[in-house]
């Protein structure tokens, strides 16, 4: 065996060789058996290691990825956002929340009026004006960010943020509904405030989350 | 008998013309029964659409299929103590990066492209790369004392178990997974160079211990 032909031989199979050194090299092996041989037997070697087969694992892996894919599903319907919660956990949470805030609208909507002091007119709904305002404005947003997008989803993650707006929509206006029955109570000016705060705060993670996801 | 040949250096099989040289590597005859299932495309094309929709018994269907091939790929590019970890990383990857599938080449193809990067990076973490390329020692003649497998493909995977870890994780790449020397040299951090002299002394060593 000569090593200064057969340290070309891999690169003579693989492709990488000149045609000069091509033609070179064959010469060689046209007349030299053992050099002949290796080459045969290298050849053989290259095309056959692709169809490895190896052996199962000596233990069963599967419970275990099974157990962490559960896991992972318990922890996210579709694809994560950065901040590593989902646009339909966000949403789902959105649904819970808007459907608290209706309840508690309901509730205050009903129920007997309740005497109001002096204090508590002090700020007769300025802040749920202010929150009311970018509420609706980053509601719209989703909207045009869902038309817009509407074709990068698939079609389970349409139909929850459909679900998730028609929901916080109908949510503020019951509150809304509820705050021109009794205009006067600060404490509900202040709950649907914060409701409507929150709600924003789901808004706008959501419409990042479409953004990121996309 | 067997339809797959074994090495008998210097014997009958030798190919005296790079020309028949080049015939032979396009249609070696006695290789085409030997294409594993991860190649086909059959029963993966359901599954892979099943389990992207969160069917996970479609995706235990591929695990089963495809988990022998993994395993060696773990066996050969990461430690022995690792094995089962990796194995086990690469098959969570895999259901999380499902959506991304775009399905140009087999669902096997992908998933070993996921598989060797998922055990580079365990390895890389562990602190245990560029030392493998180096610092090598000679393991072969363990291998070379065992009796020889009755297949060529058997004997080859053996092999390869012996290969030291260097030599062995370029072959690996190379010849068993399809990686270009540039695409190695990517992955391990070495110079192309050394991966097409690391896969030369890889395939002289194998063919000296499958010859012998």
């Amino acid at each position: 065996m000569h090593e200064e032909w057969t340290d070309l031989m891999s690169a003579a199979i693989d492709g990488e060789l000149d045609p000069v050194t091509i033609r070179r090299l064959d010469s060689h092996l046209a007349g030299c058996a053992e050099c002949a041989g290796v080459m045969a037997d290298l050849q053989r070697l290259v095309a056959t290691a692709p169809s490895y087969q190896g052996e199962a694992p000596a233990a069963d892996l599967w419970p275990g990825i099974k157990g962490r894919i559960d896991a992972t599903k318990v922890l996210s319907f579709g694809r994560r956002s950065p901040a590593g919660f989902g646009f339909r956990e966000l949403l789902a949470a959105g649904i819970v929340m808007a459907a608290a805030g209706a309840v508690g609208s309901w509730y205050w909507a009903h129920r007997e009026p309740t005497p109001v002091t002096v204090a508590d007119r002090s700020a007769p709904g300025a802040g749920l004006e202010l929150t009311s305002t970018a509420y609706d404005s980053a509601l719209a947003e989703l909207g045009r960010t869902l038309t817009a997008r509407r074709g990068q989803l698939d079609t389970a993650t349409v139909r929850v943020l459909e679900r998730s707006i028609r929901t916080i929509d109908q949510a503020v206006a019951e509150a809304r509904a509820a705050i021109q029955r009794d205009t006067a109570n600060a404490y509900l000016n202040g709950q649907i405030a914060a409701n409507l705060r929150q709600k924003l705060n789901l808004l706008k993670a959501a419409t990042r989350a479409i953004n990121s996801a996309t | 008998m067997t339809d797959v040949p074994t090495f008998q250096s210097g014997g009958e099989s030798k190919c005296r013309s790079i020309k028949t040289m080049e015939v032979a590597l396009t249609a070696p005859a006695w290789s085409l029964g030997t294409l594993a299932p991860s190649f086909r495309p059959g029963p993966d094309v359901d599954d892979v659409a099943l389990a992207v929709g969160g069917d996970a018994d479609a995706f235990e269907r591929l695990y089963r299929r495809h988990v022998s091939k993994v395993n060696a790929l773990a066996r050969w590019l990461v430690a022995p103590a690792d094995v089962e970890d990796a194995v086990q990383e690469v098959f969570i990857r895999v259901w999380e990066k499902l959506g991304t599938f775009a399905g140009q080449s087999a669902f096997g193809t992908w998933l070993h492209r996921v598989a060797v990067n998922v055990m580079l990076r365990r390895r890389q973490n562990l602190g245990r790369d560029r030392a493998r390329v180096i610092d090598d020692e000679f393991a072969l003649d363990a291998v070379a004392a065992r009796p020889q497998q009755p297949e060529l493909r058997m004997a080859i995977e053996r092999a390869v178990d012996g290969l030291p870890p260097g030599a062995r994780e370029i072959f690996v790449l190379h010849d068993m997974e399809g990686y270009k020397h540039d695409e190695i040299a990517e992955l391990l951090g070495v110079d192309p160079g050394t991966s097409r002299s690391q896969l030369h002394r890889a395939r002289m060593l194998l063919r000296k211990v499958l010859a012998s």
